[in-house]
């Protein structure tokens, strides 16, 4: 993540509709420029000009209609406010006008306590890339993102588990935001026509971690996305044939466990860090805490903040070998 | 000499000789406005000192010495404070009490019993609010809005805080049925609607809106507090609920509320506005009746709150169409203010000094609200500190740059002495420049994506939260300022005399400074307008023993 101050991955208007909205903006601060000027030229000019030394009682005039301007300053604000009415409309059409689903890629979003999860369509081998994108407090950065071609149509099918809560899908280099929310879905979609990475924040409260729920757009050339997304590698950047990562550990970072818990420190990001938890703690308890966190909260945490994993057997018993050897 | 309200006084139940019991037992509509203020401001700097805590801690990214569930329940306190026990109950509580009844010629509110409960409702209301502070599972850390369904999963004491919302909403209702009444039926004889000094017309418009929107909210709560503990499945989707519905209600009421907020404070704006121009205000029935139409376009308008909630689109079109026409007439009374000043004689007194101050931030407060009624434009704005930067400028740069503007105007009137004019513009150039310096970094931190309620953030961000840390250092030091000119006025000021202002409204026409117990010796006959001036002197005179006319 970008951290000299340059505000690129958040500002770099990267989105075909980026330049609709901040036209749309832009017409608003002027017409507000004007608005305000024109209440606070006079209320300048005539604090000055009445000025108490200024003026002699007998000077002071109750002037108190002045029909001509009285519907001047009624109509022409109104018609102002009509025009800025009329470009956040047309601004709002041209973020919520989707695409045709058979011109875009469509990928499956799903926000949680606090990680984001992308679901790819399957590819031509039908593997199905799952990406789980998590923020690692350690290097400031967020392991991997949502990994899309350049000058392409994504739409992006939000939701949240039903045990969770309301999150909000924000990249402001594009300019779009909605929320995701339990039981529901919602969508937005984008093109980029710049290849960059742009930051992508939680916008709607949602707990402890709320500040660190980031996640990351990596617009890429056409030929780099179609390389990784034929290939069953997890993001671009890692190597499908490099040494093979052990199914606990997989797991370990498919459900996002790294946004909360250190797996090779002992310090606390949200939760408890694991290193050697295998000593303090038996294989039995640690399943539990997996499926079941609220039943047994270690001292100095609270119940209600890790959600229940429904994973199966096998998955979790290669998960609590995973975190048993973390040291 | 003869007696005032600080003398004697009304009380609920029985005549307590303790000078203690009878202000505990007062009915007297001005000790209660009095000790409204006492509790508001009380929470009111609990609140500043727990923005101050979430400011230090923004000063540099990455934790500092509060954690992340600290931070959200710090800001879920102070909003709380801020929002439901200091500015909603706010102005009308405080001056609307005190003032109201004295410039409708009235001896008290309708039914001063009421009032002395509702107060002691309002005072139970903030007790059950912070009591989950001493709770082990801790205050909320829900944010003030509550939302669903964080506030039903969190194990955080979200119940209190509730409840208290609900009983400060009756306290609520209760004072505003009460002023309802009140100016329907306690007017001076003669005083017509269109006599009526605009303060009375926004603590009207108010009242309507505490009567009418308040119940939403209520009903809001008990769902809420039903789906916590009961299972309702109303608004929790795992039961098939919509967590949607709960912010469509809770802004049902939340919305006109702000409203309800700047209504009684724009009230303020338009009695010191003409008073300090010594002249008739420009445009009388504009200004009343667009309180009334601002209060009315106000219901319908809650939709905005929710552009990104996954609402409809024709939805949102709709939403943002009328939103727009709350601008107008809010727009009107601007024009109307500054037009007030036009041939007049501008008295730059601390009340007027921050009453232009107000026009300057209510001004960017109210334009950047334009900005993001724009639904494109606030699809990239909402929930980003550009949000935060805007309803900081209304409320503060508005409702309470205004209270503070009634507190210096009508502190003569309360206490019979006068504060120190130069002190306290120098607590208005303090608080005017560290407000600005706090809240206009966050227009352009939000423009470029600062979610709110971070309590970490990206180092790209650094710059606008130190920016806005020096302002409110600034900002603290004016308003502490501010309260001592208050202490020191009250103690050690000079007589003020009944009308030092040579305002034309009936509470400066009394028989002694302060008030005595039932105000006017008589009631006096209003054929009359509010602000009439000739040659920058009051018109109407009145011999304050009989109440007579003699002018």
């Amino acid at each position: 993540m970008d951290v000299n101050n340059s505000l690129s991955g958040f500002n770099s208007m990267a989105s075909t509709f980026a330049k609709d909205v901040d036209q749309a903006f832009w017409i608003n601060f002027w017409i507000s420029i004007v608005l305000g000027l024109s209440v606070l030229i006079p209320m300048f000019y005539f604090a000055w000009k009445y000025r108490e030394s200024n003026v002699k009682d007998e000077e002071i005039e109750n002037v108190t209609h002045n029909t001509a301007l009285e519907i001047g300053w009624t109509l022409i604000p109104t018609m102002l406010m009509m025009v800025l009415f009329y470009y956040g409309y047309s601004s709002m059409k041209s973020l919520r006008t989707m695409p045709a689903a058979s011109e875009s890629i469509v990928v499956k979003v799903e926000g949680s306590k606090w990680k984001w999860k992308y679901e790819y369509p399957a590819n031509k081998a039908g593997h199905v890339h799952k990406i789980t994108s998590v923020y690692d407090k350690k290097i400031g950065d967020v392991k991997r993102g949502l990994y899309v071609p350049v000058g392409t149509n994504i739409i992006l099918e939000m939701t949240a588990p039903l045990n969770d809560v309301i999150h909000s899908y924000f990249v402001p280099a594009f300019r779009m935001k909605e929320d995701v929310v339990p039981g529901r879905m919602t969508k937005q979609w984008f093109k980029s026509d710049v290849v960059g990475e742009y930051e992508v924040e939680c916008a709607e409260y949602c707990g402890t971690a709320h500040s660190y729920m980031y996640s990351k757009i990596v617009v890429m050339e056409q030929a780099d996305y179609d390389k990784w997304f034929e290939s069953n590698a997890k993001s671009p950047f890692e190597d499908a044939s490099a040494a093979p990562i052990s199914k606990g550990q997989s797991l370990y970072e498919d459900n996002g466990c790294a946004g909360c818990h250190s797996i090779d420190s002992e310090a606390t990001l949200v939760g408890p860090g694991l290193k050697g938890i295998g000593a303090k703690y038996d294989a039995e308890y640690l399943k539990n805490a997996i499926i079941n966190p609220d039943k047994d909260v270690p001292a100095g945490f609270f119940p209600g903040v890790m959600p229940p994993f429904a994973l199966s057997d096998a998955d979790v018993a290669e998960l609590v070998k995973y975190m048993q050897n973390a040291k | 000499m003869s007696k005032t309200y600080f003398d004697e006084t009304h009380c609920a139940i029985g005549h307590p000789k303790s000078k203690f019991m009878q202000w505990m037992l007062t009915v007297d509509h001005k000790r209660i406005g009095i000790m409204y203020a006492a509790v508001m401001f009380f929470y009111f700097f609990i609140a500043v000192g727990t923005a101050f805590m979430m400011r230090l801690e923004l000063l540099a990214p990455g934790g500092q010495f509060l954690d992340g569930d600290t931070f959200n329940q710090a800001f879920t306190l102070h909003g709380v404070i801020m929002i439901f026990l200091f500015i909603i109950p706010g102005v009308p509580a405080v001056l609307g009490n005190i003032v109201m009844p004295l410039m409708i010629g009235a001896k008290d509110v309708s039914f001063p019993r009421l009032n002395w409960f509702t107060f002691w409702l309002y005072v139970v209301g903030t007790f059950i609010a912070l009591a989950s502070l001493f709770t082990d599972a801790g205050f909320a850390d829900t944010g003030w809005t509550f939302y669903a369904p964080y506030s039903i999963n969190t194990s955080t004491n979200v119940i209190f805080t509730l409840v208290a919302a609900f009983v400060l909403g009756m306290a609520s209702i209760l004072t505003g049925l009460n002023f309802l009444v009140t100016i329907h039926r306690l007017r001076a004889p003669g005083m017509d609607f269109w006599k009526m000094p605009l303060f009375v017309w926004g603590i009207y418009a108010t009242a309507w809106i505490q009567l009418l929107a308040t119940p939403v909210v209520g009903i809001t709560l008990i769902l809420a507090i039903m789906e916590k503990y009961f299972g309702i499945g109303i608004f929790d989707p795992a039961k098939g609920g919509d967590p949607v519905l709960f912010e469509h209600l809770f802004w049902i009421y939340s919305h006109p509320a702000v409203y309800l907020m700047i209504l009684p404070a724009f009230g303020i704006m338009s009695e010191i506005i003409p008073t300090f121009s010594r002249r008739e205000v420009f445009g009388y029935r504009a200004i009343a009746i667009s309180s009334a139409s601002i209060a009315g376009i106000g219901y319908l308008v809650w939709g905005h709150h929710l552009y990104t909630s996954g609402m409809a689109d024709t939805a949102k079109i709709i939403f943002s169409f009328l939103t727009f026409f709350v601008a107008i007439p809010t727009g009107i009374k601007f024009y109307d203010w500054v037009a007030t000043m036009y041939k007049g004689k501008i008295i730059l007194a601390t009340p007027m000094l921050w009453a232009l101050g107000t026009i300057i931030t209510f001004t960017i407060g109210g334009l950047t609200g334009v900005t993001i009624a724009m639904i494109g434009v606030d699809i990239h704005l909402q929930d980003t500190y550009y949000t935060v930067a805007h309803f900081h400028y209304a409320m503060l740069g508005g409702v309470v740059f205004l209270f503070f503007a009634g507190l210096h105007y009508w502190f003569p009137l309360v206490t019979g002495k006068m504060y120190n004019e130069y002190h306290g513009k120098i607590s208005f150039y303090l608080q005017f420049v560290g407000f600005n310096l706090l809240w206009f970094p966050m227009f352009i931190a939000g423009y470029y994506g600062m979610p709110r309620r971070y309590f970490d953030y990206l180092p790209e961000f650094q710059i606008y939260h130190q920016v806005s840390f020096l302002g409110a250092v600034i900002f603290i030091t004016g308003l502490i300022y501010m309260f001592v000119v208050f202490y020191k006025g009250w103690t050690k000021g000079e007589p003020s005399g009944t009308n030092p202002w040579n305002a034309t409204t009936l509470e400066w026409h009394l028989p002694t400074s302060p008030p005595p117990l039932e105000n006017h010796s008589k009631v006096p006959y209003v054929d009359f307008n509010p602000y009439e001036y000739h040659h920058g002197q009051p018109v109407v005179k009145f011999d304050y023993k009989t109440m007579q006319r003699i002018d």
